[in-house]
Formats: C-alpha cells, structure tokens, sequence
C-alpha cells in the first residue's frame, strides 16, 4: 500500500494539469499580494481627518445651540446624543495623536457601540451608518451597517482588552493573517475547493491511459481508491504552499499579524458577537475546508467508478459547491431547513464567523453544524463507494 | 497451478471459449497460438478475472477462486500479466517501472539490476519511456514482469517487436523462470521460437483448446516426414496431386505445398524429387518432420 502511495503521489506531482493549477495559484497569490492587497479600501478605516471633521462640526453645533422650549425636537435630539458620542470621538482623537493604539481601540470600540446603538435603535431615518453601504441597489445596507458595526465594535473591544501588538495595519485589518481571514471570508474557499475537484476529477480515470500496467496490482479496488483520496486531500492542502508566497509578501508589506488578534463571531441565538482568537479562527477554517475536501474526494471517487466520466465529475463536483448561488436568498434560513444541505457551508470563513447565521436568520448555519453535515455526508458516499467496490462483479475501470 | 474448469465465454451469441478445461503446472511454459481474435487474450483474461465467465472457474493451487475480492487480491499476488507498451507512462523511466512493479509485488530489489543486466537495458534504463523505441518498450513491460517474480505468469504476444537476439535472450530467461518453478503462459506467433522451449502447445479454434500433440495424433502425421515446397501454385499442386495420389498433398496458406509420405517407401522421395525438379524449377524444397509452423497453417487451412 505504501508503494502504491508513492507511485500515486509522484503521478499526481508530475500531473502537468496539476502543476498549471499550482503555478496558477502561485501567480493568483502573488497578484493579489502586489495588486490588490496595496489597495484595499476598508469602509472602516482609521480616517482622522474624518473623526476630527465629525468631531468639530458636532463641537460647533454644540458650543452655539440654545435648547428651549422653542428647539425643534431633532434639535434637542441632536444635543442629547452629540456629547456623548462627541466624548469618544475626542478620545479617539487624543489618542491618534499620542500614539496609544490600545486607549484608541478602547475608545473606537465604544465609538461603534454607541453609534451602531444610536443609529440602528434610534436613528429611524435620520442616522446613518457610513455611506459606502448605502450602494445602489442593496436593499440591506442598513443590516450591512449594523453588522460592520457591531463587529467593529467587537473587534476593537478584543483589541483593547488583548495584549497583541496594535498598528494602523491590524486596525485596517490589512496584517498578513488579517488578509488571510478576510480572504477565507470571501471566495478563497471556493477557489481552493474548485482545485480540490480539478485535481481528483482524473485521480481515477487516468488509469484509463495506463490500464494494462496497473491493473492487475495485488491491492484491492477500495485500497486503490482510499490512497488516491489521500493523495488528492495531501495534494488539494498542499495549495498552501503557493498561497503562502503571497502571504509573506503581503506580511512584508503590512506585518505578520498575531495569532492572537480578536476575531469577532456572531452568534444569531444571542444577537450579539464574542471574540475568539486569529489562531482559533484559522484552525476551525482549516478544519471545515479539510471536511470540504473529503466530501468533495469522496464523492468524485464515487463517480468515478459508477458513471467514469472526467466531464461528470467537473460538472457534478461543481453543482455541490455552487448550489448555493442557485438557493440563496438573505434570510432563507428563517422558513428553509438550508442547514442540512452541505452547498451552505461553502462560504468557510463566513459560516466560522457567524455571517451567515446572520444573512440566513438562522441559528443553526453554525460551523458545528458544518462539520456533523458534511461527515454524514463523506460516511454516506464512502459506505456506497466501499459496497461497490466490494461487489464480486464489480470492475475498476 | 491453475485449474480451469469448463471455462465458457460468450460475446453476442459467439462462442469465444467453449467449456475449456485444462491445468497449468508449476515449472511449465505453455504456448498459446492462434490466429487473432480467436481467444487467446480472452482466456487470460479470465484468468487474470478481468473478465468473468459465463460458466466455469479458475482455481489457483487447488484453494484460491475469484469468490470474493479479497480472494482476487491473494490470486493477483501470485499472479501477473505482462503490460502493453502503449500503456508505459512515457514521463517515467524505465527503473522507475521496475521499481514500481518491484515493489507492489514485494520481490527482491536485487532482481531489478539482475534483470537490466540480463536484457541489457543499462544504457537506458534511466532515461524516460517516452524516448523508448518499441523493441525497448518491449523490453521493459517483460522485464517489469521478471521482476514482479510472480508465481504464475500471462505475457501476451511477449516477442513483439523484438530483434533474434533479443527474442534469443528472452527465451533464456523464460527457460531460467521455468526451472525456477513458475508458471509461464505465452501466447505468441513466434511459432518456432515457441516450440523451442514451451512443454505444452495450444492451438485455440472455435472455443477449443487443442493441444498440439492430439492434433497431431488427431490428424495422424504424428513423427510423420514430410516434404516442404515453397512458393507452390495451385497448379503445381494438382500436378502432384495427380502424379502421386496416394500421397496427402495441401497447399497451405503462406503458399508453401506440403507433402506428407508417412511410410518412406523405396524410391517416394527420389520420385518426388525429380518431379518436383522437373515441375518447380530454380526452387529448393526441404525434407524433414512436421514443424509448428505446418502444423498451424494445416490446423488452421
């Protein structure tokens, strides 16, 4: 079993497909490194400017408004909200200037606590959240505000009670590890697991070329088929490695990070958002992307042997982990059971961080839930697999 | 030892394999010849269990049948089938598929220098199988299987593409492995070669293994003597056939006339002879006992 493994994984390197999907995530990863990373824009950046224009105009209004029994109510409105949150303002303020990351980040967690509080519960269309949510055509910007803000809040909060190393970078999230978790939290894990079913597509076929020298090998169907799993899950991890040159360049640039940086989650039961730790987040994304691959494996290797076409596994490989697009709708969650189809854990690093629990409004898209899904699943297909490959008429290609 | 019993196989109606029935020693090399498309590759692939019979089994040292797939993982370590050529992964180089069937097969590694040395294949043993011409592919998938060291071992038409030097040394080899006590089934075209060191010869025809020596016996030129004349014309041979009817005269396909005289009556072959000198001039003809060749094309007519 061992020989074979080898003779697997070396034809499996030596694949030229697989070394074109190598070379072009190594150059993806160096792209975004140079091109897009430089030129990320947060909506919720450290602007000073901005702080000290909101700061200034509020101060003035205050300094001169009279409260009488005369004021129009969104006056008197005003000047019940503006001092206090004028207050945090000024501490962010002092703080910038004096270069303590850690009273700024306490002071910017309560900023977007009390902002988020004012706007979302009072502000019934006189507040607003920053405009760049508000883009045309997105009837949830204010949701979108309210999430942004509440893990802002949560974020900086992390920030202020942590002892990691603060920066402008780690406030921007533009830190190595902080790309890497926005970049979990967007389509890097559709990337990845679209190379996990081009890599396993052929896995079993390609014996197809080379039947005569292989098929009679002392080793059973369903041996052949457990290390060719184990060679596409070694091989579909082994994407880190062109992935990592775009991440030390972007560490080059922005720093490292810390595997001990706050990562809010939200919890849909308690509406509100906890933090666990950088390390913690990219061990749960690890692990969830690693069940993916199996399910993803499993399946192909299942297909494989019954329908035998390449095309089928790329087709049917990619219906599983695009499904979601052909579903979804924000809030589906609340009157569809979406958490028992493994297609709603796609978007790895939003299932592990609560957004879609909060763009399902459901409590169940959880990444406990992930995991228990895709299990039953990978079991399922790979009890079908072990039966087939067990029948006495059955033949491997 | 393989057993076979009542093996049947049957493609659209066409019998392919009519209830065989034969055993394979140890220490034997057998010889399979046919034309092609008669069954040859059929019959080890049922061996192998690449293809399942309609009727009959394959029994291996009287214990071992294809019932279950764990018994085809035991059959197949005793058990292996020479590669084709075309199949080589061309980026690999040839050691690396010795390597390879070497390993799998958990035989001695000292086999795989052994066995470059003997068919000579140092000089490019390392390169990629890519560059290979189709002699030194050849080479390789036969000694991917010498180095496999299997008990039992199916090649399939093993001389392909090989100079007489090659097919000489081949030939040892095979002599080497019988005397080694494994199992060597062959089927080939190489019809002298064959008979040089194969103990048993098979002639496959309408389902039917037939051994050459009832064929033989069958057709009654066993130890006969016969007179072989190439490049015979049809008219040449009713000539004969009229100038000597007691004599069987054929004319087989690969055009040579052959003529049997089983008792070598005083003055048959003089008169042949001068016939033959007389009717069928500038050509030589030969006197000797029935080779595989005759045989075959007279089997086969």
């Amino acid at each position: 079993m061992r020989a074979y493994f080898k003779f697997e994984f070396i034809q499996f390197l030596f694949n030229k497909k697989n070394i074109a999907i190598y070379v072009i995530l190594l150059f993806l990863a160096c792209f975004y490194a140079l091109k897009i990373a430089p030129s990320y824009d947060p909506i919720e950046k450290v602007d000073r400017d901005e702080i000290e224009a909101r700061f200034l105009t509020r101060e003035d209004f205050l300094n001169n408004v009279v409260i009488d029994e005369n004021s129009y109510p969104l006056t008197r409105f005003a000047a019940a909200i503006y001092p206090e949150w004028n207050e945090y303002d000024k501490q962010r303020l002092d703080a910038l200037d004096s270069n303590r990351l850690r009273e700024y980040a306490g002071s910017t967690y309560k900023w977007y606590e009390y902002s988020d509080y004012m706007i979302f519960r009072n502000g019934n269309g006189l507040l607003y959240y920053n405009p760049r949510y508000y883009t045309a055509g997105n009837l949830y910007a204010t949701e979108d505000g309210h999430y942004a803000y509440m893990y802002s809040a949560s974020r900086y909060k992390g920030y202020a009670q942590g002892d990691s190393e603060l920066s402008m970078d780690v406030f921007e999230e533009r830190t190595a590890l902080q790309t890497l978790q926005r970049l979990l939290h967007g389509y890097l894990p559709i990337i990845l697991l679209v190379c996990c079913i081009l890599f396993t597509a052929d896995i079993v076929l390609k014996d197809k070329r080379n039947l005569t020298v292989i098929k009679g090998f002392p080793i059973s169907v369903w041996r052949r088929l457990v290390v060719k799993g184990g060679v596409a899950l070694i091989g579909s991890s082994l994407t880190i490695i062109p992935l990592s040159i775009g991440f030390i360049i972007v560490a080059i640039q922005h720093g490292m990070g810390d595997l001990n940086l706050p990562v809010p989650i939200f919890s849909y039961e308690a509406r509100a958002f906890t933090t666990i730790t950088m390390g913690e987040y990219l061990f749960q994304n690890v692990l969830l992307m690693l069940f993916w691959f199996l399910l993803l494996i499993s399946l192909l290797l299942l297909l494989s042997i019954q329908i035998r076409h390449e095309f089928a596994n790329l087709v049917l490989g990619c219906v599983v982990v695009f499904a979601e697009f052909y579903y979804y709708v924000r809030g589906l969650g609340f009157v569809k059971e979406i958490q028992w189809y493994p297609s709603s854990y796609v978007q790895v690093g939003q299932i592990v961080a609560g957004y879609r629990e909060y763009l399902n409004n459901s409590a169940s898209l959880t990444f406990e839930n992930g995991i228990a899904v895709m299990s039953v699943c990978t079991a399922i297909i790979l009890l079908v697999t072990l039966i087939i490959s067990k029948t006495k008429r059955f033949k491997y290609l | 030892m393989i057993e076979l019993r009542s093996i049947g196989v049957n493609f659209s109606g066409r019998d392919i394999l009519k209830e065989v029935s034969i055993t394979f020693h140890p220490g034997e090399i057998i010889g399979l010849v046919a034309p092609n498309g008669t069954g040859k590759s059929t019959l080890m692939n049922v061996i192998m269990n690449y293809l399942q019979p309609n009727s009959g089994k394959v029994r291996f040292n009287n214990e071992l049948e294809y019932t279950t797939k764990k018994n085809e993982v035991k059959i197949h370590k005793l058990l292996s089938m020479m590669p084709d050529q075309s199949d080589l992964y061309n980026h690999l180089s040839g050691k690396q598929h010795l390597k390879l069937y070497s390993s799998m097969w958990d035989s001695n590694p000292q086999l795989i220098e052994n066995t470059i040395a003997a068919l000579g294949m140092e000089s490019y043993v390392n390169k990629k199988t890519g560059t290979y011409s189709l002699g030194m592919r050849q080479r390789l998938c036969f000694a991917m299987q010498i180095v496999s060291d299997t008990q039992i071992m199916l090649m399939d038409e093993v001389m392909n593409g090989l100079d007489p030097t090659q097919v000489e040394i081949i030939s040892q080899i095979l002599v080497k492995k019988r005397e080694e006590g494994k199992t060597i089934i062959i089927a080939s075209h190489l019809l002298e070669n064959l008979e040089k060191y194969a103990n048993r010869i098979f002639f496959v025809k309408n389902g039917n293994l037939d051994s050459t020596e009832d064929i033989h016996r069958n057709l009654g030129v066993n130890g006969n003597m016969v007179i072989r004349v190439p490049e015979g014309t049809p008219e040449l041979k009713q000539k004969l056939s009229v100038a000597f009817p007691e004599l069987d005269i054929q004319l087989l396909a690969n055009s040579v006339i052959l003529i049997e005289f089983p008792k070598n009556e005083s003055g048959t072959l003089e008169n042949i002879s001068a016939f033959l000198n007389e009717n069928h001039e500038h050509q030589t003809f030969s006197v000797g006992k029935m080779t595989l060749s005759d045989l075959y094309s007279k089997y086969y007519h």
